[in-house]
């Protein structure tokens, strides 16, 4: 049972640098995106900065402010957009290659849980498994674990995460901003 | 080894930055961080080494159940905590609440965390699990 989890955590770590790589000839070496994507940090930082030293009353600047915020949701847009292309390419590729490895590891046990988890996890943590013990672990949870883990701390080593300030200024174009209101 | 690059900042101070001094930095009381990406980073990385740590022990010892989840969130948490507002003397509204703090990079570490509690939870110990079933 151990070769198999040890098994899937290398899978994770492989098919994590696969979609990197994926991305990475797809995306992240045009030029296109480099350009997009120094324009949204620099931006961010920016506008984070104008926010912080924000005079309430002067309203030349908040009219700054705003327009600065408007270019940056439009450099954003594009900036997904661009992204779009490869996630549709490399989510296809997951997919196949999902299904791959559930066919192969279906209905075996994996892993032995430490703990039984809540009752809307069990139905991804005892997937394809017979028996009513909750403590077996299906391919697809190990997986999605070892994901989760991987490929974001993949990102940030070859630093491809986009940068705090960016995801900072993006969340705030959906959700007000904390103190916008103060 | 270190690599040092300098670079001069706006108002023309020099600033050097380098892998060794961050390190430095992290393990002295009450540094200054002009980059606050940098502290943020210190914190996203010791997480994600002290998340495999403890999962390596959760496994060995073993913990099991859901006291072995909540320990580890409230662990991960307090000693983030304690570690920016106690040591290094942070003030935590220049990061937008100590929210910010707490959650930086908690995730990805609470999911490096069970993996490794699983691995060695599962290697360790299927004999005796085994065995246990079948009593």
């Amino acid at each position: 049972m151990w070769s198999d989890t040890l098994l899937i955590v290398f899978i994770s770590i492989s098919t994590a640098l696969l979609g990197e790589g994926l991305t990475y000839v797809l995306v992240y070496r045009t030029d296109k995106y480099q350009k997009l994507k120094n324009e949204v940090e620099k931006q961010s930082k920016k506008l984070e900065k104008r926010k912080e030293h924000q005079n309430q009353n002067d309203k030349s600047q908040k009219k700054k402010i705003e327009r600065d915020e408007e270019k940056l949701k439009n450099n954003n847009r594009d900036l997904s957009l661009v992204k779009m292309k490869s996630m549709i390419a490399t989510g296809f590729a997951f997919t196949a290659l999902l299904s791959m490895f559930n066919s192969i590891f279906d209905g075996k046990v994996v892993a032995r849980l430490p703990f039984v988890p809540i009752s809307w996890v069990q139905g991804l943590s005892h997937r394809n498994l017979v028996g009513e013990d909750f403590t077996e672990c299906s391919f697809i949870f190990l997986y999605i674990l070892c994901t989760m883990s991987i490929r974001q701390n993949i990102q940030k080593l070859l630093g491809f995460a986009p940068s705090r300030a960016a995801s900072k200024q993006g969340n705030s174009l959906f959700a007000p901003a904390p103190g916008q209101f103060r | 080894m270190t690599t040092k690059t300098s670079t001069i900042t706006k108002n023309g101070s020099l600033k050097v930055s380098s892998e060794g001094s961050v390190w430095q930095k992290a393990i002295t009381a009450n540094s200054e961080w002009e980059d606050k990406d940098e502290f943020l980073d210190v914190i996203y990385w010791s997480r994600q080494v002290f998340g495999i740590i403890l999962g390596v022990i959760w496994g060995i010892i073993p913990l099991k159940g859901m006291l072995g989840l909540a320990l580890f969130a409230a662990i991960s948490c307090a000693v983030v905590y304690l570690y920016s507002i106690n040591f290094q003397s942070i003030d935590e509204e220049e990061y937008g609440g100590a929210w910010e703090l707490i959650k930086e990079g908690f995730l990805a570490s609470f999911a490096g965390f069970i993996v490794t509690w699983i691995i060695f939870y599962t290697g360790l110990h299927y004999d005796s699990i085994i065995a246990e079933k079948t009593l």
